[in-house]
């Protein structure tokens, strides 16, 4: 039999990065309830900006909340009660914008009826809303099998594992990540593939993230977890 | 030189002939060099952009080839270009004195200074910008204009292809009404425009405004690596005992740096915790503020010799880089900032840096992340006495600042961010979330 490691995939797995610019947006808030407007009427890139691509800039901290309203919340209008009920909305929920906003939007709209002393207060600092234009591109890693899939992970740059795992979720409208998705299809790999989207995205580091999803697929090679799917 | 009988020490800017001869001209590194900094892939990235870029021309114009930040950038930003086939060209305007002192002038105001403009001042912007259009041609695919002074330039734009992108280096936050009238109709006029912090922007601008944050270079002598030998060698020279903690600010002596407020936090720090502070900078002999600012600290300073002010001239980056890592805490307690360079050369140091939360720095120092942001001497000293007896989470600080200057503040991503403008602008590529 061969082992689960060479097994051909059905299809290689192209390892892709994303290079990012930053646009300024119109909005800004001073305020909690202008931030709910701001959430209303912004563009979608600027949701996908402020909850997805945090996680990419501070790739490096796990502290601190993972969206960036959250965390203006918390830092500029210490209003922890909302940063905490902004942080929770878990973007693996989602597979596309307008959900993510809504939620966003409830979340606000809720705080703002229930805390209306809270809406109108001057933040410390304005949030300033931007968006963020993304570009593929290529890398010359290539996977045909899972052993080439491990060593290729482990060159990668961290902007390649946000691309793959965080932000394919809502540009696929995916409910899951690339990696999995091709473990799944590629290689039948269904047990290693759930292990890998269950890796907790808010807690870890991008690099964490490499390392938990080279340890599971350690694990398959070495036959502690994908053997029985060979 | 010793201290011990020279309380509040200072050490004079040497003479221009104490300047060292000039070393055989170094290449300048290519960009392979800068993979052992931000790894393969990065730099594999930045060559694919470029291919979808190759042929296209490139003309940045400033208004000075030497000094100040905008030329110490493009004097590693146009070679790198160029190295990549992207035809880049840097041209400098000129002007008299009465235009620099009316641009000066228009740069203080803009960030916020009381300033009434006269129709003079105007005529003199607008004349000598004229005169700069007159003897330069604009054939390039793109040109980037930086800051206000070659603003009007605009004029010339052509019809057609051609892209203009006015990059600004200043706080336009709240610029003074009469020279941002005056101003804003030409930006308006450009394509595109890039800001260093969301907060300099302006929000009823009618066009797309960008976000690029300013860069250091990791290779260039005020931030490559020294060895150990070297660091204390700068030590040794100015006096400081790398035994006991060094507090270090640098920067010109200018009031809105507010070394007296960092001599003040210092004081206040030091009941708790022995440690020496290092006030280094330039300028101060040719600006007659300076000169008085300087006063003022070693006057501040009088009578203790943990003190060390140093006025160092302009060549000194070795120095700059050996005192940044002899640092055991980096300060930069800044009362207004345009983006504040010298905060990320520290934090790329891994140094723990203490910052006034004001212009650019927040940006940089993320508080509690990546260093402590602080708004008066008291929130200074405290923090300082706070790092000193909690040296591991000093050291995390340190570890998160230079992880967060390779992600973000390296010329590296400097140059990455203007090729995917200009794929945006030359609608070569578009993004795939806009």
């Amino acid at each position: 039999m061969i082992p689960v490691g060479q097994r051909a995939a059905r299809k290689p797995f192209q390892f892709r990065s994303a290079a990012h610019l930053l646009r300024i947006e119109p909005q800004r808030a001073t305020t909690v309830a202008e931030l709910l407007e701001g959430l209303r009427s912004c563009s979608d890139a600027s949701i996908f900006e402020h909850t997805f691509q945090t996680l990419r800039e501070h790739h490096f901290i796990t502290e601190g909340f993972s969206n960036d309203f959250a965390q203006w919340a918390l830092a500029a209008c210490n209003e922890a009660r909302l940063a905490e009920h902004l942080a929770a909305v878990d973007i693996r929920e989602f597979t596309e914008i307008a959900g993510l906003r809504q939620r966003l939007v409830s979340v606000m709209d809720e705080y703002v009826r229930t805390h209306p002393e809270a809406a109108g207060r001057t933040a410390f600092e304005p949030f300033y809303f931007a968006a963020s234009e993304l570009f593929v591109v290529p890398t010359p890693y290539q996977a045909h099998n899972l052993e080439e899939f491990a060593s290729s992970l482990e060159k990668v740059s961290v902007a390649s594992i946000h691309y793959h795992f965080v932000d394919a979720r809502l540009r696929l409208k995916l409910d899951s990540n690339n990696f999995s998705v091709w473990l799944e299809e590629a290689l039948d790999l269904g047990d290693l593939a759930q292990q890998i989207k269950r890796i907790d995205i808010y807690t870890l580091t991008l690099e964490g993230v490499r390392q938990r999803i080279l340890e599971a697929v350690q694990k398959a090679l070495n036959g502690a977890s994908g053997s029985k799917e060979a | 030189m010793n201290r011990k009988n020279n309380p509040g020490a200072t050490v004079a800017p040497p003479s221009e002939s104490a300047r060292p001869a000039r070393r055989a001209v170094r290449p300048q590194p290519r960009l392979d060099d800068y993979a052992a900094v931000v790894g393969p892939a990065e730099i594999d990235e930045l060559r694919y952009l470029a291919q979808q870029l190759r042929g296209r021309t490139v003309k940045m114009v400033n208004s000075t080839a030497v000094g100040g930040g905008v030329a110490e950038i493009l004097n590693r930003l146009v070679p790198l270009m160029n190295e990549l086939e992207i035809a880049t060209k840097w041209e400098v305007i000129t002007g008299g004195e009465d235009f620099f002192a009316v641009t000066k002038a228009f740069h203080n105001a803009l960030h916020g200074s009381p300033y009434e403009l006269t129709q003079e001042a105007s005529d003199v912007f607008l004349s000598y910008n004229e005169q700069n259009r007159q003897s330069m041609q604009f054939g390039e695919d793109l040109v980037v204009i930086h800051d206000p002074q070659p603003a009007g330039l605009v004029l010339s734009k052509p019809e057609g292809k051609a892209k203009w992108i006015w990059r600004c280096h200043i706080d336009l936050s709240h610029p003074h009404p009469g020279v941002w009238g005056l101003l804003r109709p030409l930006v308006e006029q450009y394509d595109a425009a890039i800001f260093s912090s969301p907060s300099f922007s302006r929000s009823q601008m009618g066009i797309p405004q960008y976000l690029f944050f300013p860069a250091i270079d990791p290779l260039a002598e005020k931030n490559k690596k020294l060895d150990d030998k070297k660091v204390q060698e700068v030590c040794d020279r100015f006096g400081i005992d790398r035994k006991r903690p060094i507090l270090t600010q640098i920067s010109r002596f200018d009031r809105l740096k507010d070394p007296v407020g960092v001599i003040r936090a210092y004081k206040m720090a030091k009941h708790y915790a022995d440690c020496q502070l290092v006030l280094a900078g330039g300028g101060a002999t040719d600006d007659p503020e300076g000169a008085q600012v300087l006063a003022e600290v070693k006057e501040a300073a009088a009578g203790d010799p943990d003190v060390i002010i140093l006025d160092l001239p302009p060549w000194s980056h070795v120095e700059i880089n050996a005192l940044q890592r002899a640092s055991t805490i980096v300060i930069q307690k800044s009362l207004r900032e345009g983006f504040g360079l010298t905060v990320s050369e520290a934090l790329w140091k891994g140094k723990p840096v203490i910052a006034g939360a004001v212009g650019g720095i927040p940006v940089q120092v993320i508080h509690k992340l990546t260093g402590m942001l602080v708004h008066s001497v008291e929130g200074c000293a405290y923090q300082i006495r706070y790092l000193l007896t909690h040296p591991d989470f000093a050291r995390q600080l340190g570890r998160n600042g230079r992880e967060h200057v390779r992600a973000n503040f390296l010329i590296t991503s400097n140059l990455k961010r203007y090729m995917l403008l200009y794929l945006i602008l030359l609608k070569i590529s578009s993004p795939l979330v806009s």
